[in-house]
């Protein structure tokens, strides 16, 4: 007889039909935003939505204000896994996994993700960085509400970018250690004790600030300009170059736009597979934030506070809202509406699969 | 999942009575500290201890879990 | 005992086949068994009437009882295809609706292997069927329909 097997490893987990084809499908509970579409979508109803509110939301060791908890105040039974699936009703069909925005659930048939696999729809979203245009600056790294963004850098060595440099008349030279303390950045070592009198000027850490030459009593520093004294100025462009890498970890993005939206330049570029819209009732809204922490993309925020003053709005950034539909199922007062309009897709041939992605507008 | 009290570690203060959003929508008089005038809330703090009225009202949104400092409420 | 309940499905399938024009030859390869025992078949030697008329018995039941019996007493799939295939009672019009999902159950549940996916929808290769309705009774969307003709 056929029977599907579950492995469960920590909260992710995987079941699998195997005979004439192995079907394999995973969850892995750290990419799951819990927006419940699978939940709604299973032609079978075997999968279950955890109450991702409470989920998202339980510290297990600290108290909301950062503190330790006491050792028998840890509760350790509600950390638990956002979905479950019943693995003797599911039939491994795979809708789960193909309307998944997310990509937390994916099913592989003889170990190819039905992502690959044309004769599946899927959805039509991107987020890339473009490496041409990239400056390295990193906001959108910083911006990214689900760490999925790592930009590495090499800088230009500072000394090729120094534009003099500086020269000490040893027979002026008092060696008062004044140059020394003004020097911001700490390129000058002098030795002032009597007899073992010495200055030393570190190269590779003199800006040329001139602050020592102004500062000098004695007149002992002289200022050595490249641009003056060796006429064209000598900074080769290629040295100011910063160099590095953006790379974007495709499990983990939910293609929100937060880069291309902090983006200084055109590099970074993302298109969502929803358009609809999110609405906030804010006479029903009782700011308890949980919206806010169930938001894969923080396009739903509590203000932060001064002083004990009541919350009296969340702050939306319509702009980055997926429509995946957290929030509303989170929100304990029914004060948000979120509408996806339009589905962006590609072709597939089977009715069952089109109308079951159209379902998902409302 | 449901929403579950300790009173052994409850400290009654009243926090997550207070924080909870849905007794805030039913009974909003809660949010000054005084209590509900109504018992039609999730949550109440009685004879010094939090108390659950309503079960079927909680939405599990993990508000109180969050507010309380000592674990004595939670979803699980 | 089932070692000539076997002898009767063959002889039964023999039978067939020769009533198909197939020589003896053809019959031996398909059963896989040599020339001359199909020649002492379809002779009507070396077999007892008793094992013919349980053998009929067999494949009298419901197709989806046939099936589970030739399984029972044959082991190998290939062989026990073959022999239902040839012995079955009726054909068999099978029609798979639009709601198929595409999950595949029945690919992998029809002993017959006469299922296969195509665009996301099952494809039924009718002369192959056998009647069973494993797949009809154990599609999650009730897709698909098993006519006798």
């Amino acid at each position: 007889m056929i029977k599907n097997v579950k492995e469960v490893k920590d909260k992710d987990f995987n079941i699998e039909r195997s005979a004439e084809e192995i079907r394999n499908l995973s969850f892995k509970n750290h990419v799951c935003i819990g927006c419940g579409i699978c939940e709604s979508t299973c032609p079978v109803s075997a999968i279950e939505l955890e109450e991702i509110g409470a989920i998202s939301r339980n510290k297990i060791n600290t108290t909301f204000s950062g503190h330790d908890k006491l050792p028998q105040n840890i509760h350790k039974g509600f950390d638990k896994a956002k979905l479950t699936i019943d693995e003797h009703k599911c039939v491994l069909c795979g809708m789960c996994s193909g309307l998944c925005p997310a990509d937390a659930l994916e099913l592989t048939i003889n170990g190819v993700p039905i992502a690959n696999i044309d004769s599946y729809p899927h959805f039509i979203s991107f987020a890339e960085i473009d490496d041409d245009e990239c400056i390295y600056c990193q906001k959108c790294q910083t911006a990214c509400p689900r760490d999925a963004i790592t930009v590495e850098r090499k800088l230009p060595n500072r000394a090729d970018l120094v534009s003099g440099e500086i020269e000490v008349n040893e027979d002026d030279c008092i060696y008062c250690g004044i140059c020394k303390e003004m020097c911001p950045a700490e390129a000058i070592e002098v030795d002032s004790v009597t007899g073992e009198e010495s200055i030393v000027i570190d190269k590779d850490k003199c800006v040329y600030c001139l602050v020592c030459k102004k500062s000098c009593p004695t007149d002992a520093i002289k200022a050595v300009c490249r641009i003056c004294s060796y006429g064209d100025y000598d900074i080769n462009p290629e040295d100011a170059v910063v160099t590095g890498s953006a790379i974007i970890d495709q499990e983990l993005c939910v293609k929100c736009g937060w880069c291309e939206g902090v983006c200084p330049t055109d590099a970074a570029k993302h298109k969502k597979p929803f358009k609809g819209s999110l609405d906030v009732d804010q006479n029903k809204c009782q700011t308890c934030g949980a919206c806010a922490d169930v938001c894969p993309c923080d396009a739903l925020t509590i203000p932060s506070l001064k002083g004990p003053v009541k919350v009296d709005n969340v702050i939306k950034r319509d702009e980055y809202c997926i429509r995946c539909g957290a929030c509303e199922k989170t929100c304990p007062n029914d004060a948000i509406t979120v509408k996806i309009t339009n589905v962006d897709y590609t072709p597939t041939n089977s009715k069952t699969w089109i109308e079951a992605l159209e379902a998902l507008k409302n | 999942m449901e929403l579950k009290v300790n009173q052994d570690n409850c400290l009654g203060c009243g926090v997550c009575v207070i924080s909870c959003p849905v007794n805030a929508e039913i009974s909003p008089e809660n949010a000054g500290g005084n209590g509900s005038k109504t018992e039609e809330v999730v949550t109440m703090i009685e004879n010094g201890f939090v108390k659950i009225f309503c079960a079927d009202k909680c939405k599990k949104c993990g508000t109180c879990q969050m507010f309380c400092p000592c674990d004595a409420i939670w979803v699980e | 005992m089932p070692k000539h309940i076997a002898s009767g499905l063959k002889y039964l399938t023999a039978v067939k086949l020769k009533e198909q024009g197939q020589n003896q030859q053809k019959i031996a390869d398909e059963l896989d068994i040599d020339r001359s025992t199909v020649s002492h078949y379809l002779n009507g030697r070396n077999l007892s009437w008793n094992s013919i008329d349980v053998a009929k018995t067999i494949t009298d039941l419901e197709p989806k009882d046939f099936l589970k019996m030739t399984q029972a007493i044959i082991q190998n799939p290939e062989q026990i295809r073959k022999i239902v295939n040839i012995c079955k009672k009726n054909e068999y019009e099978t029609i798979v609706e639009d709601s198929c999902i595409g999950c595949g159950l029945c690919v992998d549940l029809c002993f017959m292997k006469c299922i296969k996916l195509d665009s996301l929808k099952a494809q039924i290769t009718s002369r192959h069927c056998c009647g069973c309705q494993t797949c009809e009774n154990e599609c999650p969307t009730n897709s698909i329909k098993i006519l006798e003709i």
